[in-house]
Formats: C-alpha cells, sequence, structure tokens
C-alpha cells in the first residue's frame, strides 16, 4: 500500500498570489461587468395601446374571479360570472376583432414578440462570449502545469479533463490544473454575485440555463404564437364550470373567531 | 376538498414563501462559505471535510430556528423539514464550501 500514500509536490507559495487570486479577481469582475452589460442592452419594454392592455387585463381579471371564486359572497360571485362569460363570448375585449379566425400571429412579423426573442438572444451572447474568452486566456497562459491540490478524492475518470497540460499516469486526480480552479469559481461565485448584485443578477449562468429549459414560463400567456379569442373561450368555460360549487369562505367564521379564544 | 377549504381560509402567498426560501438561502450561502475557510484551515480530508459541512449546516440550521424563526417554523414554512433542508445541498451552497475550502487548504499546506 506504499503507493497510495500522498504525493507531495513542494509549490512556490508565488503561484498563489500570481494565479489563483488573479483567476478568482477576473471571473468576479467580469461577472460584474456582464450583469451590467446585461441591464443596459435590454431594450426598454414597450407601450402598448390601449386595447392591447385591455384585452390582457381583463383575461387575467376572468382567471382571478375564477380562482378566488370563494371570497365573495354567491350573488357577487354569480353577477360577475355571468357578465365575463357573456363578454369573453362576444369578443368584447378583443383588440382586433377582425383576426378572430386568423391564425396566430407569427413570432417573427409581430414586434412585441421579436422584443422577447432578442432579449434572450442577447441574454444568451452576454453569457457565452465571457466564458469562451476567459477560457481562452486560462488555456494560454496558465496551462501545462498543476497548480494545487484537491482536498477529495475523485475518480480515475476526472484526470484527463482536470489536469489538462500535464500528461503523466501516475499523478493523484488530486492534483489539478488551473482549469479546474475555473469550474470551481465558476460554480462557487454565484453565491458571491448574489451578494454584490443583489438577486436576479444576470451574471447567474444556472438561472438562465434553468430558465432556458422552461420554455413555457417565460413566453406568459400573451406571448407570440397565441390565440387571444381562444383563450377567452377556454376561460368562459372555466368560470361556467367553477360556479357550480361555491363555498363561501366566510359561512362557519364565527365559529372559527370563537375557537382563537 | 377539505384541503382546498383549508388553503382558501389561510392562503399560501407565493411572494412570502420565495422571500422565506430567499432569506434561507442567503443565510447559507455565506455560512457555507465561512464553513469551507474553517474547514481549509483545519486541514480537513475528504470525508471529513464534507462531515463538517454537514455538520455546519445543522448547527446553522438550529441557530436559525431560534434566532430567525424565532422558535416556530410552522409559522413560516409549509412543513416541518423545509428549514433544515432547503439548499443545504443545492449547488451554491456546496459550491461555496468546495471553493472555499480547496482555496484555504492550498494556502495553508503550502
Amino acid at each position: 500500500m506504499t503507493e497510495e500514500a500522498s504525493q507531495m509536490i513542494l509549490r512556490d507559495p508565488q503561484l498563489f498570489y500570481w494565479i489563483l487570486f488573479p483567476i478568482t479577481i477576473v471571473m468576479i469582475v467580469t461577472g460584474v461587468l456582464r450583469h451590467y452589460a446585461t441591464v443596459l442592452m435590454q431594450s426598454d419594454p414597450q407601450r402598448q395601446d390601449l386595447k392591447a392592455i385591455r384585452e390582457q387585463r381583463n383575461l387575467l381579471r376572468g382567471v382571478n374571479v375564477r380562482s378566488n371564486h370563494d371570497q365573495i359572497p354567491y350573488q357577487s360571485f354569480n353577477a360577475r360570472k355571468t357578465s365575463l362569460v357573456a363578454e369573453f363570448k362576444r369578443g368584447a375585449y378583443l383588440k382586433d376583432p377582425d383576426s378572430v379566425g386568423k391564425p396566430a400571429a407569427n413570432p417573427m412579423t409581430d414586434p412585441a414578440g421579436m422584443d422577447q426573442m432578442m432579449n434572450m438572444m442577447k441574454g444568451n451572447m452576454a453569457m457565452i462570449i465571457p466564458q469562451t474568452l476567459i477560457m481562452g486566456w486560462i488555456n494560454a497562459f496558465f496551462s501545462g502545469f498543476v497548480i494545487m491540490k484537491l482536498p477529495f478524492p475523485l475518480t480515475i475518470r476526472f484526470k484527463s479533463m482536470l489536469q489538462s497540460g500535464v500528461a503523466t499516469r501516475d499523478l493523484d486526480v488530486r492534483w489539478v490544473s488551473s482549469l479546474s480552479w475555473y469550474f470551481l469559481n465558476l460554480f462557487g461565485l454565484r453565491s458571491v454575485f448574489n451578494f454584490i448584485l443583489g438577486n436576479d443578477n444576470s451574471a447567474d449562468q444556472m438561472a438562465a440555463q434553468m430558465q432556458q429549459m422552461n420554455p413555457a414560463g417565460g413566453a406568459g400567456m400573451f406571448g407570440p404564437g397565441q390565440d387571444p379569442n381562444k383563450m377567452f373561450l377556454a376561460e368562459a368555460e372555466n368560470l361556467e364550470v367553477v360556479g357550480g360549487q361555491h363555498d363561501w369562505i366566510l359561512h362557519g367564521v364565527e365559529t372559527r373567531v370563537l375557537d382563537l379564544y | 376538498m377539505l384541503d382546498e377549504r383549508k388553503l382558501a381560509i389561510d392562503p399560501v402567498v407565493p411572494e412570502n414563501v420565495a422571500h422565506n426560501t430567499r432569506i434561507v438561502t442567503d443565510i447559507r450561502s455565506l455560512t457555507s462559505s465561512v464553513c469551507g475557510i474553517a474547514a481549509g484551515i483545519l486541514g480537513l480530508e475528504s470525508y471529513a471535510g464534507f462531515v463538517f459541512y454537514l455538520v455546519g449546516s445543522v448547527f446553522v440550521s438550529m441557530l436559525m430556528l431560534f434566532l430567525v424563526a424565532d422558535g416556530k417554523p410552522g409559522k413560516y414554512f409549509q412543513s416541518g423539514i423545509d428549514l433544515w433542508t432547503t439548499e443545504v445541498f443545492g449547488t451554491s451552497s456546496v459550491a461555496s464550501f468546495v471553493l472555499m475550502w480547496t482555496l484555504v487548504y492550498n494556502l495553508v499546506r503550502a
């Protein structure tokens, strides 16, 4: 078992000052720059005209009445429900009553949709370019040597990734090159960015990746490609279904208040 | 049906839930960095280091329970376990722990 004894490599302490800290500082600074660049590059949300806003808000009103129907007494709920259902069926709030039968707006031509897509693409670009640049810089200047020892062991398969410049067979996987320090920083600096830049900062790569995996969340109800008339009719049906059971929340409130005391 | 009614009477407001989770996450990422520095100074190796991280997060959870949540986790979180397990293994706190641990381990051992 003597081969298992830990391999010691003596290193110049100046290694740390010239390699570890500069990589970390550069990554923090580029993260901050990237965040501000993203914030500045995003175009202002466009002012929508009255009819478009009215259409969106009324659909939301239908959804709200449906989900909070217990909070209001039965007669009020009924009155709201019948008027909303009649209006939705009539198409009273449509932005463009002529386009009832036509297919949904193409995201390429609809200006509101175009904006959303451009913003997403700008965000992606702002994320990818600094990462590529920094990786290239590290590979150019800091390759060919191992710089530090990981406190925990890893399997052999990681050797090729973490010891990128050094081609030895027997060196422990725990000795890694500076590229792995870059990866450690990539994941570990997210919390530092959370502290410096506040939440929802644009330097957070993981949150952006998770957003990309939920495409339904971003476009929302009013993204391009949805037909407003169909949504109104669907909402009218939902309202009619809900109206069957109504359990006013204030029934039995007297017992609940007395129970508190 | 009964659950829905209970939710209607005591609604779960998503903004408040998000705020609470964010506070827990912030506290955890900061304390796991400090935990990493401590692990590096002590010179802990593989398993000992991770055990130290778990012990540290349990300790931080207890502190959060008594100092921040006033001993009543039910008031702030949906289930009793949430205070102890949110973000313990989530990427941001484990990553900061490992980052600080590696950095200080190397600095101290030279």
